[in-house]
């Protein structure tokens, strides 16, 4: 056997069923093998070739059809195109009867290589594809978005003129939080007190959780229901989007369902929810079918393979805003108190500031020569302005007792003069200064003059008259007389007379007119003005005049001043002065000078004036002893029969010329004077009579050397000692130098 | 467990007076007419587990073209009630569960003929009760007033959908 025939061997069970092959031809051919096997057959057919063609033809006619099959299908499988097509014939039920998990795991690859590429080539594709499935998403989300943005305004315009919106306008402002979101906190009040999960088929409770103290009938029940009543709208009203109902509504209660693909979620809400919760409940509702997909897909209301589901659930449930019972909202009353009582005094201050101001305006109306043409009240200052006579009351001045503000007042006053009688009175008044003896007054509008006066006056009465504006009142001076020159002297005698009693230091004590002479007489202190001096200006005649005036000490504390300033002298250092009737005598003084002082107050105090020395402090004479000395020290020396002393003696000469000057001064700031006692001595050689004559010409020399160097020479008084006050003993022969000499003594007065 | 059955029937065959005795319920006979459907409860206790069977209501309808299929969506039994005394709701009975089995594909059901108390009226023939025996659909003559065979019906049809 060849191993041609090997596939023979392979279509085994086609050749079981051989109904077709011709068996004559086949017992033939095996009568024909039957031969070639036997050698003596073999020899007969010597020339039957080695490749026997009765092999094919019985392989013909055993497989001969399988062969043709076969080839048919090897056929198939080498031409791509024909195999392509067959392969496409059988794909959908080859598909669609493989295992799901293995077939999804062998596709997977292939199809994401292929959304790929699909993407890369032409995302409008894919997108179109995605459209209708993305589109009501949106739609939800954005009209989502534009609730909960209209709840947010809705909330906010509804509360924001309210009491509550006061109180949370302060509670943004005290958190931080926006107006809104504090609105919404406070209005959206609500609880979810169910949730269901809903299998979407069946409408079959999958699970159901509740919150405290919420009720609810059997909430199979109300499951199945619930998708009923979907169904029912859904076919009401053909609606085709998947989505079921989002919201039913009946009264606080809100049912908000959010659908998945294998469940819907119901929550039943009690009161007026945010619309973020749609979020809230769709992530759940999102979280679970991730994790029970299968479970969900299969689920036949069986929900053991749920277990854990309701703790999901119970993240819904669990979300509530309850209004906190914040009791009475004490700090917003606080703070509309600390708004508005200010506000209040505010107005009321200046409300009375307004009636102030108005009364302070009548008062003004009401005022003669004053016109007021404008006033305005503006951001709480006044205005005036108008016309007034300068006679008239001073604006001003009327403010007092007003309470209006002075400083708040903005006047503007133009001067005029004022027609009315009593204004003209006054200038009339002013300008014509009328004497004592006449009286000017207002009768029914006119200006009346009466009395006595003299004819200057008069005289000038009328051409003031004269010169009155037309339509003003009239002056009428007919009544005023013209006075008699006696009755003139007698008028200036009693003024001269008035202005002496008015005089410190004079005391009328009788006075008398006779016969044209005037007689006078009393007391008057000599430091006093003198009676007579006073009469000029007075247009008294002085020669008939006659006075008697005895001389006094006034006890008035002028007079006293004076006195004991001429009396007691006292130094620069002390001031005298009179403080409430009293003299007080202050500073720094003498010893003696104090004395003198404290023995003139003792008198005084016999007449009732206290003089008051306490003040007194006694001077302070150390260095001014001190100086003394330094000066007494001194001498100045001379050689022999000179009356000018040496060059060498100019220093000295110069030193005590300035402690002269200094001493001299000092003593005279302490009220004393100094005078220096310059005496001039000789030494006992030659006659006497030449040395008191050299001694004394000695001391006027240094007197006349210290003039030079500046000492006044009246403090200076010289006198020649000759020989009769040596400082030592000597003999008369040789003489002694120390004793030619000038030496100083200092006497105080 | 819980498991949704519909209840098919024509108008006035006593689907609503046959489960208002034996049910639990909580919503009244007006979502029939509003909604369309009522939905009530039955507990059913198998030997092994208790069977919550959620009975779908559907308003029944003469006009069989206004029946609302997609109420059935997810059931996974079906109560058949024709009335005993009209030969006509048999045929709507029977034509709704073909239009049901259409959408939704063959389900067990039980099939029962009510107002079994009145006997005078009956308009069934026992052979025809018979000939549906032979197709091992299981029959029950009810009555909502005495209650006879109800509870064994929801007993067989709880079995049913379980097994």
């Amino acid at each position: 056997m060849t191993s041609s025939l090997d596939p023979i061997r392979l279509p085994q069970s086609a050749a079981s069923i051989d109904t077709e092959i011709d068996r004559a031809a086949l017992a033939l051919l095996l009568v024909e093998i039957a031969r070639n096997v036997d050698p003596e057959h073999h020899a007969r057919f010597d020339d039957v070739p080695a490749s026997d063609h009765r092999m094919e033809t019985l392989r013909q006619l055993l497989v001969g059809r399988e062969i043709s099959e076969l080839s048919r299908v090897t056929h198939l499988l080498g031409e791509a195109e024909q195999f392509a097509d067959a392969v496409g014939g059988v794909l959908p039920s080859a598909t669609a009867r493989a295992p799901h998990v293995q077939l999804g795991e062998a596709l997977a690859p292939a199809v994401e290589r292929a959304v790929q590429r699909s993407i890369q080539k032409s995302p409008g594709t894919l997108t179109d594809i995605l459209y209708p499935v993305f589109l009501p998403a949106i739609r939800k989300s954005i009209g989502e978005k534009i609730d909960q943005t209209f709840q947010s305004l809705n909330e906010t315009l509804r509360h924001i003129f309210t009491w509550h919106g006061l109180k949370w306008r302060f509670e943004s402002w005290r958190t931080g939080a926006s107006f809104s979101e504090v609105v919404l906190k406070h209005s959206l009040v609500y609880r979810v007190e169910h949730v269901f999960l809903i299998n979407r088929k069946s409408g079959l409770l999958i699970a159901h959780v509740t919150a405290d103290n919420a009720t609810s009938e059997d909430p199979q029940l109300i499951s199945s229901m619930l998708s009923a009543i979907q169904d029912f709208v859904k076919d009401s009203f053909h609606e085709k989007e998947q989505s079921g109902l989002d919201t039913i509504r009946f009264g606080e209660l809100r049912l908000w369902s959010e659908v998945g693909p294998f469940a819907t979620l119901v929550a039943v809400i009690r009161g007026n929810p945010p619309e973020e919760l749609h979020e809230i409940v769709r992530d759940v509702l999102l979280r679970i079918h991730d994790e029970y997909a299968l479970a969900l897909e299969q689920f036949d209301g069986d929900n053991s393979q749920l277990v854990g589901i309701e703790t999901r659930l119970q993240t819904c449930v669990d979300m509530k805003q309850e209004d906190s019972q914040q009791g009475f909202p004490w700090l917003v009353v606080a703070a509309v108190l600390l708004v508005s009582i200010p506000a209040a005094v505010w107005l009321f201050l200046s409300w009375q500031s307004g009636q102030r101001w108005q009364a302070y305006v009548s008062r003004l109306e009401a005022q003669a020569g004053i016109i007021v043409a404008e006033q305005k009240v503006y951001g709480g200052q006044f205005y005036i302005s108008g016309l007034r006579d300068p006679l008239a009351t001073d604006p001003q001045s009327l403010l007092s007792g007003t309470q209006v503000d002075p400083a708040q007042v903005h006047s503007q006053w133009q001067f005029y003069q004022s027609l009315e009688p009593e204004f003209v009175l006054k200038r009339l008044t002013a300008s014509l200064a009328p004497p004592g003896s006449v009286l000017l007054s207002i009768v029914e509008g006119r200006i009346v003059a009466e009395g006595e006066a003299p004819d200057t006056w008069i005289e000038r009465a009328r051409a003031a008259a004269r010169q009155l504006s037309a339509g003003g009142p009239e002056f009428d001076i007919s009544k005023v007389r013209d006075m008699s020159p006696e009755a003139r002297a007698a008028e200036r005698w009693q003024a001269y007379v008035s202005r002496l009693v008015a005089q410190p230091g004079i005391i009328v004590a009788e006075q008398t007119a006779r016969g044209g002479q005037f007689y006078i007489s009393g007391l008057r202190d000599p430091l006093g003005a003198d009676p007579q001096s006073l009469l000029s200006g007075t247009q008294v005649d002085p020669a008939r005049v006659h006075s008697r005036w005895q001389f006094y000490q006034s006890l008035e504390p002028e007079f006293v001043l004076k006195r004991l300033t001429a009396s007691l002298a006292p130094p620069e250092s002390v001031l005298l002065s009179i403080v409430q009737g009293r003299l007080v005598a202050e500073g720094e003084a003498p010893a003696n000078w104090i004395n003198r002082a404290r023995a003139a107050a003792e008198q005084l105090s016999a007449d009732g004036v206290v003089l008051d020395v306490s003040q007194l402090r006694e001077l302070n004479l150390a260095e001014l002893n001190y100086l003394r000395e330094a000066i007494q020290a001194t001498d100045i020396f001379f050689y022999s029969g000179k009356a000018v002393p040496g060059p060498e003696q100019t220093p000295v000469l110069d030193r005590l010329a300035d402690q002269i000057k200094e001493f001299a001064q000092k003593a005279r700031k302490s009220g004393a004077t100094a005078r220096f006692m310059l005496t001039g001595h000789a030494d006992a050689t030659g006659r006497e009579t030449a040395n008191v004559s050299i001694s004394a010409s000695r001391a006027e020399t240094v007197r006349a050397l210290l003039n030079k160097r500046g000492v006044a020479p009246e403090l200076l008084v010289v006198r020649g000692a000759g020989t009769f006050e040596p400082v030592v003993p000597e003999n008369s022969r040789t003489g002694s130098s120390t004793n030619r000499r000038v030496s100083i003594t200092i006497s105080l007065e | 467990m819980q498991k949704k059955i519909c209840m098919l029937g024509g108008f006035s065959v006593g689907k609503t007076s046959l489960v208002r005795r034996f049910v639990q319920s909580i919503f009244s006979d007006t979502y029939l007419t509003t909604v369309g459907v009522k939905i009530d409860k039955k507990s059913v206790a198998l030997p092994n587990r208790t069977v919550d069977l959620i009975l779908w209501d559907l308003a029944g309808e003469d006009d069989i073209g206004s029946f609302r299929v997609s109420n059935v969506r997810g059931a996974t039994g079906l109560v058949l009630v024709a009335d005993g005394t009209r030969a006509a709701t048999l045929a709507v009975a029977l034509t709704l569960r073909e239009r049901v089995e259409a959408e939704f594909g063959a389900m067990p059901f039980v099939l029962l003929f009510n107002k079994s108390d009145l006997r005078d009226r009956w308009a069934i023939s026992d052979r025809e009760i018979d000939e549906f025996r032979q197709l091992g659909w299981q029959i029950y003559l009810t009555s909502a007033l005495s209650g006879e065979h109800v509870d064994d019906a929801f007993h067989q049809l709880a079995s049913m959908v379980t097994a």
